[in-house]
């Protein structure tokens, strides 16, 4: 039934494409065309090497053999850049968008600027682009407060404003509800009947009849065959998706006695995720979860080790566990060994026995002897294979690994084993092992559950499978039914749609948005300033005094500029500890070319030498952090620490008097108002703008919100980082000359405290130190509310501690209200 | 180093311990070595430098950084790290040198009033970075400037002498060596003891080398990322009890200069400033390195700020060790290929 000419007007052709990683052949010999107008379903099952193949067309994977084609021309070298650049559009099941900026924002950095400038405005052009998907997000909606399902809308914008000559989607309908699935299908039909060739990643034998023309079957990186929708029935896809061979031995299931009860009841189980699982599961059998990844499976399995909150009931051994119950008594086998399984700097002792101490304990002190003993034992029972149990785990095989988190489940005593795809990266003698572990548990009574991606292992392991579809149980399979076909069949012939996603999603209202933006901060601060203000006065009338408003401002000059300095360290999601010094041993600099007696050439020399110091300092910064993948605070801990060396080098004490012309310029008043405090605002404005509307501004911020994505957008990361500590120490030569003029003497002491004031009015300001969200507004206002607390105890005769009392209330308490007004919106999702 | 090809290994391997010096943690051999090459330097350049005069000077010192730089390096091992042992400190000294104005029988109490008061800020501290989830730096640099404002209330910024008692617990020698080194020996004991052989600190351990993994099979994560807080502070209360002891007359600002040589004794001793596993006697060997790295600069009449720029270089150098890929470097510089040995890719 299945051909596979290749129409000469192709607009994508794959030809003997293969790939694999670390030795596993991900895709063999894997050829594919794309015509134009087509909707090609990619069907096969979880593992079959869909998604590879889809990430080599779109330049994300280089393939060891075989070429693209595109529209007759084949990739030179295949890059994201280049597979973009010859029209291949991707929509990601994960979408790539940057949380932390506004969609606005995101469509920006995404589009290219020509179909932005057009008549009636970038704006407008925008709205239409959301309009013509139809995502009812608004264009200032921060990117991270949306519905994942109008993320997803948002990345296919993304691909389809570029018209693309082939649109690649990834399972784009996981997270949508019904309706948002119709309008999905309507806009690819639409994309299809303008000429986009349109590659359909699923799972779904719906979908295909649905939407395909044609389909391609992949198994096992293997292609299967394609063919046109309307010539092949159900039955036959099927066999095609299904039908490998069995690689491991598994052990004899379990054989039921008349007097076996149950040992395991799940009863009415819901978390959010899941809805209305229900299963009793007799003494000694296993039960496995199947179905497509991403329905459910993982949730259901995170409630049952009770890491995830759950109404309904769990019974185990007729014993009712509540989630905190399940937390400590169940076992835990996680799919991410890396990331959630095992501590990979520590040892194969220390892993294992981890949630066993206790029993190791002679009085107070855990006893060696007791522990070598029990945990060597279990370790050499389940032959975990390693030269000593002082071995650190992440130089072990994966297979050896997954022994290590079964040797802790075991150790533990576990009422309950919950294993999720407990075999993934595991060599194949090591997965028998593994699988008679498992079944040996459950035979002694203890119930084992395993989630499983690979529907052949579930049915040699398992005696009884569940079968998930977008959170519901939607067949369960018992004893001889438990075949690869059954479960296959039940997971990609499911129709239900994920519940509520999409649904009664309501437009955010103005005021919503200005409470989760960047500003409310600012409003909160201004507030706050004019409260202290009038407060202040209403006590000491010389508050508005010429002179305390001239210093008062003149103060808030440096800080400000060495803050705005900060937030651009801040905005990229690191910290700059070394501007303080920095801003010290610019002075000293100058205490030796600006002096009263320096000549013109003189004094230009040392403006140019601090310039330079201070940029060095910045690219020193910049090379340890993104080079020696220093962490900031090391990088500019030792920075600090340097400059200081060095201020203390050129002077051991106060000495070298400031030019007093130089001074009194930079002192230049207006008024009551201080010139350097016009520039400040002036400035504060200007890169305010800049950081919203610039292309300088919306690469810093995609960096610090997420370099991954920030990169896949072609934001050049080492080069915007290192620009950006740069920056930070060319604001720290502003606020050096400002200080400069306040201090008036090259003083080796002086600039350090800059550091921690400069990172408080930063967090006033509401920036966040994890990047990509802050404003220059909120840093000033920041700053000014911080000299005004210092100059309000000095007015209002209050102790000196009462300004640090008031630091610390301020700073704790301003983040502690911004961090729960964000963080409670996410909790939401 | 990969064991993964030695599939002819005994089965019963895995239950065999490794041999002593196989267990040393990689920056506990690095510091020690460290530590060895300083001292054989300094009798080679500056022979003064380890006569009994300068060492009996540095050691008092060295031993109160050891001791507040393990209290960094539980913090800094949950992936944290303390801006407000300097106001702790300083608080400590103050509330040691004022509530006993002299008076050798009211200095227990004080010191118990200063332990309390720094356990009540632990607290705080671990509440709002493990419970509410506030950055550390911030959370602890309000914390820090809320310690001043108590020392400042309390002392009016004005030092006091310190009485008799105080000087000799802390700076009194025993068989010829500070007292403060016992204290530090000591904490430094306790610490690993309960790190190492309890089971709250084997847990503490595990949260701090992967805290995703530590919750998912069931651990206490935010309880054990509180406590750090809490115990960082107690190793605090006991440096600056000390150092009120070996100055006589501490500053209201006297801890100031313990946040950056405290981060920099963690540093060099392998634990990393993301979190992860902490090295309790490599931190106190770092802080011994620091410490006599003063002492040899001073030996060589360099000035302080010489010490301070060789202290930078020893740190970038002493990150630099652990953080730069230094394989991937030397395998782009030499031509052929890495022979012998390599990882396997997983």
């Amino acid at each position: 039934m299945m051909s596979s000419t290749v129409a000469v007007d192709s607009c994508l052709v794959l030809s003997g494409i293969s790939k694999s990683f670390g030795g596993v052949h991900a895709l063999r010999d894997v050829s594919l065309d794309v015509r134009p107008g087509e909707v090609h379903a990619l069907l096969g099952e979880n593992g079959a090497g869909k998604s590879t193949l889809m990430n080599i067309a779109s330049g994300a994977f280089a393939p060891d053999t075989g070429t693209i084609t595109v529209a007759g021309s084949v990739l030179a070298d295949i890059t994201p850049t280049a597979a973009k650049n010859a029209g291949i559009g991707m929509v990601h099941q994960h979408p790539a968008v940057l949380n932390d900026l506004t969609v606005a924002e995101n469509l920006r950095l995404a589009v290219p600027r020509a179909l932005l400038n057009v008549p009636g405005g970038a704006r407008a052009a925008m709205q239409a682009m959301l309009d013509d998907v139809g995502c009812s997000a608004h264009l200032e909606d921060r990117v991270g407060s949306l519905s994942l399902a109008q993320r997803s809308l948002i990345e296919l914008t993304k691909a389809l404003v570029l018209k693309p000559r082939v649109l690649i989607l990834d399972e784009p309908t996981a997270a949508l509800a019904q309706d948002a699935v119709e309008l999905l299908f309507s806009r690819v039909r639409a994309a299809a009947a303008d000429g986009t060739g349109v590659v359909y990643i699923t799972h779904r034998l719906a979908e295909v009849r649905q939407l395909a023309d044609r389909v391609t079957v992949l198994r096992d990186g293997k292609y299967r065959g394609t063919s046109d929708v309307a010539d092949v029935t159900d039955e036959e896809l099927l066999t095609l998706i299904v039908g490998r061979q069995i690689e491991s031995t598994f052990p004899e299931k379990a054989v039921h006695a008349a007097s076996d009860s149950t040992f395991l009841k799940v009863t009415d189980l819901s978390n959010g995720v899941v809805s209305g699982v229900n299963v009793s599961v007799r003494t000694g059998e296993i039960l496995g979860i199947a179905g497509v990844a991403g329905n459910g499976q993982t949730s259901l399995m995170a409630s049952l080790a009770g890491l995830q909150k759950f109404d309904g009931s769990v019974e185990v051994n007729g014993q009712s566990l509540s989630p905190r119950n399940l937390r400590d008594r169940a076992a835990y086998l996680p799919a991410d060994r890396h990331r959630e399984g095992l501590m990979m700097g520590m040892s194969i002792r220390e892993n294992a026995g981890l949630l066993a101490l206790k029993r190791f304990l002679t009085g107070f002190l855990l006893s060696s002897r007791k522990e070598d003993a029990e945990v060597g034992s279990e370790l050499a029972h389940l032959e975990v294979k390693a030269p000593n149990m002082d071995t650190t785990v992440s130089s072990l095989s994966g297979g050896n690994q997954q022994k290590v988190v079964l040797a802790r489940a075991l150790l533990s005593q576990p009422h309950l084993i919950v294993a999720d795809e407990p075999t993934q990266g595991v060599d194949v003698g090591a997965r028998a092992e593994i699988y008679r572990i498992l079944r040996n548990s459950a035979a002694s009574g203890t119930p084992v559950v395993v989630n499983s991606s690979d529907a052949l292992e579930l049915e040699g392991l398992c005696d009884r499978v569940l079968v998930m579809s977008r959170g519901h149980v939607v067949e369960e399979l018992v004893g001889e039914a438990v075949t690869e076909d059954r479960i296959v069949s039940a997971a990609v012939s499911a129709t239900t749609h994920a519940a509520g996603a999409g649904q009664g999603e309501r437009a955010t209202t103005r005021w919503s948005r200005f409470l989760k933006g960047d500003y409310s901060p600012v409003a909160v601060l201004a507030i706050f300033i004019v409260l202290l203000a009038m407060y202040v006065f209403s006590q000491n009338d010389r508050y508005f005094a010429a002179f305390n408003i001239a210093s008062m401002l003149g103060l808030v000059s440096i800080l400000g500029f060495i803050s705005m300095g900060q937030t651009v360290a801040f905005l990229t999601g690191n910290l700059d500890l070394s501007v303080g010094p920095l801003a010290g041993f610019l002075v000293v600099i100058a205490s030796f070319f600006v002096g009263a007696e320096s000549t013109v050439g003189q004094i230009i020399l040392g403006f140019l030498l601090m310039l330079l110091a201070a940029t060095i300092t910045g690219a020193l910064n910049g090379v340890l952090v993104r080079f020696g993948h220093f962490t900031s605070v090391a990088a500019t801990l030792a920075i600090y620490i340097g400059l200081q060396g060095l201020s203390y080098i050129l002077r051991d004490g106060p000495e070298g008097i400031i030019n007093s012309d130089i001074m009194s310029f930079l002192k230049t008043k207006w008024g009551p108002i201080p010139a350097a405090f016009v520039v400040l605002v002036l400035a504060t404005v200007i890169f305010e703008i800049a950081l919203r509307k610039s292309r300088w501004g919306l690469n810093l911020r995609a960096l610090g919100s997420n370099e991954a994505i920030a990169r896949t957008l072609g934001v050049k990361a080492n080069r915007v980082a290192m620009l950006s500590f740069m920056t930070v120490s060319w604001f720290v030569f502003v606020g050096g000359l400002l200080l400069m003029a306040q201090i008036g003497i090259g003083d080796p002491s002086q600039g350090a405290n800059f550091t921690l004031t400069s990172i408080t009015a930063v967090v006033l300001g509401g920036t966040s130190l994890l990047g990509g969200r802050g404003t220059f507004v909120g840093t000033l206002l920041g700053s000014m509310l911080l000299i005004q607390v210092l100059n309000a105890t000095t007015l209002l005769g209050l102790a000196q501690w009462s300004t640090y009392f008031a630091q610390g209330l301020l700073v704790v308490g301003a983040a502690i209200i911004y961090h729960v007004i964000r963080t409670r919106k996410q909790a939401v999702q | 180093m990969a064991v993964d090809t030695a599939t002819d290994l005994p089965a019963s391997a895995v239950a065999t311990r490794a041999g002593f010096w196989a267990r040393m943690p990689r920056g506990l051999i690095t510091v020690v070595i460290a530590v060895v090459a300083l001292f054989v330097v300094s009798a080679i350049l500056a022979p003064s430098s380890v006569t009994k005069g300068p060492l009996l000077g540095m050691l008092p010192f060295a031993a109160v950084l050891a001791i507040v730089a393990l209290g960094q390096t539980l913090v800094i091992q949950q992936g944290g790290i303390d801006i407000s042992i300097m106001g702790a400190i300083s608080l400590t000294a103050i509330i040691a040198t004022h509530g006993p104005g002299g008076d050798d029988s009211k200095v227990f109490p004080s010191l118990l009033a200063a332990l309390a008061v720094l356990i009540v800020a632990g607290l705080i501290n671990g509440f709002v970075v493990g419970r509410i989830g506030l950055n550390p730096i911030i959370a602890t640099l309000g914390m820090n400037a809320l310690l001043y404002a108590m020392v400042l209330a309390y002392s009016q910024g004005i030092p006091a002498m310190n009485s008799g008692l105080l000087e000799d617990l802390a700076a009194g020698l025993t068989f010829g060596i500070p007292n403060a080194v016992y204290w530090a020996i000591l904490a430094t004991v306790i610490v690993t003891v309960a790190v190492k052989r309890t089971v709250a600190g084997r847990k503490f351990e595990a949260v701090g080398a992967n805290p995703t993994a530590a919750w998912a099979a069931g651990l206490r994560v935010k309880n054990q990322q509180m406590s750090a807080y809490v115990w960082a502070m107690v190793l605090y209360w006991l440096g600056g009890c000390l150092l009120a002891g070996i100055l006589k007359q501490p500053t209201a600002y006297q801890g100031d200069s313990y946040l950056l040589p405290s981060v920099a004794a963690v540093v060099l001793g392998g634990t990393s400033l993301l979190g992860g596993r902490g090295f309790p006697v490599a931190t106190v060997l770092g802080a011994l390195f620091l410490s006599q790295l003063s002492n040899f600069a001073l030996g060589l009449g360099v000035s302080f700020a010489v010490r301070t720029l060789v202290e930078a270089l020893a740190l970038i150098i002493g990150v630099g060790l652990y953080t730069i890929n230094w394989k991937g470097i030397r395998a782009r510089l030499s031509s052929r290929p890495p022979s012998g040995k390599t990882v396997p890719d997983h």
